[in-house]
């Protein structure tokens, strides 16, 4: 049997210690073995009226995005504005160097121009661009983190073996745990568990 | 989930996941209607070059140059996408490769459009001029590269060696159809690798002596790409649109999916940027050394009318079509790469009329001599137009014997 409050068997103290309590709900998590059922679920939990849903799943599992409804990213923007910023940057720098600070005429060039300084735009734009979108990703995700309530899921390791889970958050404002708890079991998923943390 | 066996006997298929049924043989009434459409284009076309030919020759065969570089090169787009396909293994394109066998097949109708060139060459060619060749040390080294010759035979051999190799692969892309074997697939990969150096290479060859000769006295190695990377972002817009046009009739309706126009999106927004790389590193280098020679070619760009011209090419070329297609909303509504595509296809043409035409008109473009410009695109889209169609009397609209059809048809972009 998969206690519902796997911490209502623990001592208080220790509870307490590892953060866990009927107080502090992170989420109710089922699990489904087939991608197309966590899909399907995933849409009809939805139509419910639930907003803040999270699914885990071994490999990219296509139509995901779209049943549970995730946002589109807000990557893209903090992505143009850095390569935008980046071009800017070489386009002033090349010119402050040229024209300002150090000017000096070379091969019968002007002071600045647009067409020798094309190549260092592109390449300062592209590494402004890397470098916004890998730490962009990494700061959306609030990566590097080392915990995460989920991991107190009995089947979680299962999500990145051969298990579909599907996460009702608790944030979500229609949520409750026994209700929620049954609306999972209602679409299918398995192990249901209200996961604390 | 898997009735692969089933779905694949056919001309139907859609049972699998409950999709609608698709046709893969066109129906002959719109074929016919297709084909009509095309001869009476290329009447019309064929008409105008008479005309243009007994009046003003000089002019039409620098326009009949334009249109011959315009529909070559794509021919040479298709096939060396067509090659990328086999040789990557492509799922993504299945749907769509036959439309894109059907256009590569559209070279080797070339060396008959390459005939008006030959009778022309006295009046494209500027090296055909003894006078001009003997006032020019660095044209008479080139002579013997650069002879009436020579020139032929590298044309035919180009379109011949380009036509063997459409030929093999479309052979094995249409055997596979009853076959329904890996092992088609298999030999097309085969020539597939050698033949991406005919497209390259030999594609560039046929650059440099279709139109970089026209300057015989100037140079630049890049100038091959250059000319490719336009013919094969004419090649996905011509693709694009063909594939809007089936939809709207109907045709593979369900079989090309928006996820399909997406990925054509993406080459097409792909390939502005190259396009982009290689054009402006043409011109950077050309502009940092100052040597005369290389300059000269620009220089002819920069007089008279012609400047307006070469002033809107970044725009034209880069920065309208990249920021239009640079969101993923974009590349995915097919309204905007309708308009991309359609925007291609006019820029390809007015970048090749701006290699060609200031050789000979200094002051800028002769805008009175348009129709027949016009004539001449006609003639030549037309001729590879009815190319292309034939191949869908004889074959099916979409390779149904090959492995990863099913996958291609159910292919979503994550």
């Amino acid at each position: 049997m998969t206690p519902e409050h796997f911490s209502e068997q623990l001592p208080e103290q220790l509870r307490e210690q590892l953060g866990l309590g009927p107080d502090k709900v992170y989420a109710v998590i089922g699990e489904f073995s087939e991608p197309e059922d966590l899909v399907a679920a995933g849409r009809r939990i939805r139509q419910m009226g639930y907003t803040k849903l999270d699914a885990m799943s071994p490999f990219p599992v296509h139509g995901i995005d779209d049943a549970i409804g995730v946002p589109s990213s807000r990557l893209g923007w903090i992505v143009i504005f850095f390569s935008v910023l980046g071009a800017l940057t070489a386009l002033g720098l090349i010119y402050w160097v040229g024209v300002v600070s150090y000017p000096l005429v070379i091969g019968g060039k002007p002071l600045f121009d647009f067409s020798y300084s094309i190549p260092v735009t592109f390449e300062l734009t592209i590494l402004f661009t890397a470098f916004a979108t890998f730490l962009g990703m990494w700061g959306i995700n609030g990566l590097p983190r080392l915990y995460h309530p989920s991991f107190n899921y009995s089947q979680f390791h299962r999500a990145s073996d051969d298990r579909f889970l599907l996460v009702i958050e608790a944030a979500d404002p229609k949520f409750d745990p026994k209700a929620s708890a049954e609306h999972l079991r209602g679409v299918g998923a398995s192990s249901v568990e209200v996961v604390e943390g | 989930m898997s009735d692969h066996q089933h779905t694949t006997q056919g001309t139907t298929h859609g049972a699998a996941h409950g999709a609608a049924v698709d046709s893969y043989q066109l129906e002959l009434s719109r074929w016919n209607a297709g084909r009509n459409a095309l001869a009476l284009a290329a009447l019309i076309g064929i008409i105008g070059c008479l005309v243009g030919y007994a009046s003003n020759p000089e002019h039409f065969f620098l326009s009949y140059t334009v249109a011959f570089a315009y529909t070559t090169f794509i021919g040479l787009g298709a096939f060396f996408f067509v090659m990328v396909q086999y040789l990557t293994g492509s799922a993504w394109s299945v749907t769509m490769r036959r439309i894109m066998e059907n256009l590569m097949m559209t070279l080797p109708i070339g060396l008959l459009l390459f005939v008006p060139i030959i009778i022309g060459m006295k009046y494209i060619y500027p090296w055909m001029n003894p006078q001009v060749v003997a006032a020019s040390e660095a044209l008479r080294a080139k002579s013997g590269f650069l002879s009436q010759n020579f020139f032929i035979l590298r044309g035919v051999v180009y379109f011949a060696l380009w036509s063997l190799w459409v030929g093999s692969i479309y052979r094995q892309s249409t055997k596979q159809d009853a076959e329904r074997s890996i092992r088609q697939m298999h030999i097309a990969s085969k020539w597939s690798a050698p033949g991406l150096f005919l497209a390259v290479v030999v594609g560039s060859l046929a650059a440099f002596d279709w139109l970089m000769s026209l300057e015989p006295t100037w140079y630049s190695t890049i100038f091959g790409l250059v000319t490719l990377a336009g013919g094969s972002l004419s090649f996905f817009s011509v693709l694009t649109l063909v594939c809007l046009g089936f939809r709207k009739v109907g045709v593979l309706k369900n079989t090309i999916t928006q996820e399909h126009y997406h990925d054509l999106g993406k080459w097409m927004f792909t390939l502005t940027a190259f396009y982009t790389y290689v054009a402006f590193s043409q011109y950077m280098l050309i502009w940092y050394a100052n040597l005369p020679e290389e300059t000269i070619w620009y220089r002819h760009r920069m007089m008279g009318d012609w400047l307006p011209v070469s002033l809107a090419m970044p725009f034209l070329r880069f920065l309208i079509p990249f920021f239009v297609l640079l969101c993923r909303g974009a590349k995915r509504s097919l309204g905007v790469i309708t308009f991309i595509a359609i925007w291609s296809l006019v820029v390809e043409y007015i970048d090749l009329y701006w290699v060609v035409m200031p050789v000979r008109y200094k002051a800028g473009p002769e805008f009175h001599l348009f129709w027949l410009d016009l004539s001449a695109l006609l003639t030549t889209v037309s001729i590879c137009g009815l190319m292309f169609w034939s191949r869908f009397r004889a074959h099916k609209m979409i390779p149904v014997g090959d492995l990863r059809l099913e996958q291609s048809l159910h292919f979503e972009n994550a």
